[in-house]
């Protein structure tokens, strides 16, 4: 089986929520030299890959599209276990809303060869709008899994567990496909070994630019925008205190009332 | 002059921090306060590769450079500085030794499973009488056919209750002095060799030390690393590029403590403020955080060197002198900045205080280094 594991670089969503940044002008969060790293639901697609792999055979590639410093996260993928990478990265790209970032990753995924399965992280940890799997496999024209926890490979189908509100769901499909990936305890990401690290980071990663992909410019950057991030703010924090009346028994009925009022309970 | 780490060097740090946030951080108060050694942390260190660090490929290792190798160290002592003496035994004391004065044979069936992990080792140097005044040896190693048969006891050896494999020195003459000192090759279970007592310790409680005693035990002569009167050297030279390990942790065990203090200053608050927008505590992150920077540049340094094959035990001593003393000065005013909290088991401070003060112990005293250091200036 041929996979192709689709990476975001992102800023660490770790980072405490004081050092959180905003540029009024991009309406982005600044890098500010915070550390880099592989979007958290990303590192568990590419794990889902990687045991396929192991189990069934094949290939993994990794594509990113963004930053040249994207190259990071790539070798990563790399010293985790990944065949093969690729970066797709153009100032042309700058701006570039989920369908962008789709229109561009397609052509990247077609240049590395057709694949049988294309993975996604279900969302990006900093933006989290959940839309760049889905529109993909539009612009891939390829069926779409999305939520998917689990993936078994079976005859050449693929069965897979998807989380929906009330619980789960099974789903069977033959590939290709393109699945969106949940966390789930059995994709926990590897830990690249260090000999591995050694080797990924002598390996040399192809960076595509739009024009290496044909891509128009029309489908990609500010002129393919059809969402726009109206405002950026941080969340205002606030803490009051309330002191209820009355004896016990009130007083508890009180804070029973406020905390439904509240949907806290 | 470039002092930034490379892609590469990133791309590990990267690894083994992450590593070492999830996986041995969390386990570390409970190893110091048990006394237990980190068995499984030290089974998936090895599967990493990092009980092999700076060992090439061809032999079990990883095949990374000194820098990662003290990157690593670093990393691991934040968390948890028992793992992080464990892992620096094994690799600059034991594999590193191998790897440079073992012949062929004893690379292939005794460094190959130590890199790998597979296997554990230990460095025996230290008497009961002979701690410091290394080349004042009683261990014997007297040549009887093609065996030599060791006598005596080993004091404070790290690792020696869980060690597959033990460097031992010992003399082949106490007449002959430094001269007379060779280095052997015992595993465990030959006869002869036990581990008499473990230590109970003030910190570093994770890792064992322990008291070995050799009697008539029988080494076989392939055994024998380097040539007789040999081992001397090959301890110094080991000792070298165990300071820089040991820097290292000092390193990280500052900056444990440093960032945790950070934390507690932004949290408390005391007369309507956080402790952090006092001055005095302040002046003491300030402090705290230069002096380990200073230090890890220092041990940056050294293994830099290293890694260019230029000298480096002034460089090293210094690295080792300097990190811990800083780790024990930045350790004892961490627990200043959290006050009564700071000396109690419920935060980290306390634990990181008492790990901090053997750094200025082991492999060469505070003032072992002193004398190495000026030593070197005076020629």
């Amino acid at each position: 089986m041929r996979i192709v594991v689709c990476v975001k670089q992102i800023i660490d969503p770790e980072l405490p929520a004081s050092q959180f940044r905003i540029d009024a002008e991009s309406k982005r969060q600044r890098a500010n030299g915070h550390p880099l790293v592989i979007s958290p639901y990303d590192e568990n697609a590419l794990e889902v890959a990687l045991t396929l792999k192991e189990k069934t055979g094949g290939t993994v590639a990794v594509v990113s599209a963004g930053e040249p410093s994207a190259i990071s996260a790539l070798r990563k993928g790399l010293a985790m276990g990944a065949d093969e990478a690729a970066l797709i990265s153009d100032p042309a790209l700058d701006g570039s809303d989920a369908f962008g970032l789709a229109a561009a990753l397609a052509r990247g995924i077609q240049k590395l060869g057709t694949p049988d399965l294309v993975l996604c992280g279900c969302e990006s940890g900093d933006w989290a709008d959940r839309t760049v799997g889905p529109i993909l496999a539009e612009a891939l024209n390829i069926p779409c899994v999305s939520f998917v926890a689990q993936v078994e490979a079976q005859d050449g189908r693929l069965r897979m567990r998807r989380v929906v509100e009330e619980g789960y769901e099974i789903w069977e499909g033959a590939p290709p496909l393109l699945l969106t990936i949940l966390s789930h305890e059995s994709n926990v990401p590897r830990y690249p070994k260090v000999k591995d690290i050694m080797t990924a980071s002598r390996r040399s990663i192809p960076t595509w630019s739009a024009a290496d992909l044909g891509v128009e410019a029309g489908d990609i950057g500010k002129a393919a925008m059809r969402t726009e991030v109206q405002q950026l703010t941080l969340p205002s924090r606030e803490s009051r205190c309330e002191l209820l009346d009355g004896e016990p028994a009130q007083q508890v009925a009180t804070l029973i009332t406020k905390l439904r009022e509240r949907k806290a309970i | 002059m470039d002092l930034g780490l490379s892609p590469r060097q990133e791309m590990f740090r990267d690894m083994v921090r992450d590593f070492a946030e999830k996986e041995v951080a969390p386990r570390a108060a409970a190893v110091d306060a048990e006394a237990r050694f980190p068995a499984q942390t030290i089974r998936m260190m090895g599967e990493l590769g990092l009980m092999g660090v700076a060992i090439p490929a061809e032999y079990g290792g990883a095949g990374a450079d000194t820098i990662c190798y003290v990157i690593a160290i670093e990393e691991i002592s934040r968390a948890c500085a028992s793992t992080g003496v464990i892992m620096s035994i094994n690799n600059s004391l034991v594999c590193d030794l191998i790897y440079k004065f073992g012949d062929e044979e004893q690379k292939r069936r005794f460094l190959i499973p130590l890199a790998r992990g597979e296997q554990l080792g230990c460095f025996c140097l230290s008497e009961p009488d002979a701690g410091s005044d290394a080349g004042n040896l009683r261990v014997t190693a007297l040549a009887e056919g093609d065996h030599f048969v060791l006598n005596g006891a080993k004091n404070f050896i790290t690792n020696g209750k869980e060690a597959d494999i033990a460097i031992v020195f010992a003399t082949v003459g106490r007449h002959l002095k430094h001269k007379g000192i060779s280095a052997l090759i015992v595993e465990k279970g030959t006869p002869g060799f036990q581990v008499l007592k473990e230590e109970s310790k003030l910190g570093i409680r994770g890792s064992s030390t322990c008291q070995l005693l050799f009697e008539q035990c029988r080494v076989p002569r392939e055994n024998l690393l380097g040539e007789i009167g040999e081992g001397f050297r090959i301890a110094m030279v080991s000792l070298d590029g165990g300071r820089i390990g040991i820097a290292a942790q000092a390193v990280g065990i500052a900056r444990a403590a440093l960032e945790a203090s950070l934390e507690y200053a932004r949290g408390r608050v005391q007369f309507g403020r956080p402790i952090a927008a006092f001055q005095a505590i302040q002046f003491l992150l300030a402090d705290m955080a230069t002096r380990i920077d200073a230090a890890r540049l220092l041990t940056y340094r050294a293994a830099s060197l290293r890694d260019c094959g230029a000298p480096y035990t002034k460089e090293g001593s210094m690295a080792k002198l300097s990190a811990s003393e800083v780790a024990m000065w930045v350790t004892t005013k961490a627990i200043q900045i959290y006050g009564g909290y700071g000396y109690i088991t419920d935060y980290p401070v306390e634990r990181h205080f008492r790990d901090a003060k053997v750094t200025e112990i082991y492999e060469g005293t505070s003032e072992i280094q002193r004398l190495v250091i000026a030593g070197h200036l005076l020629g």
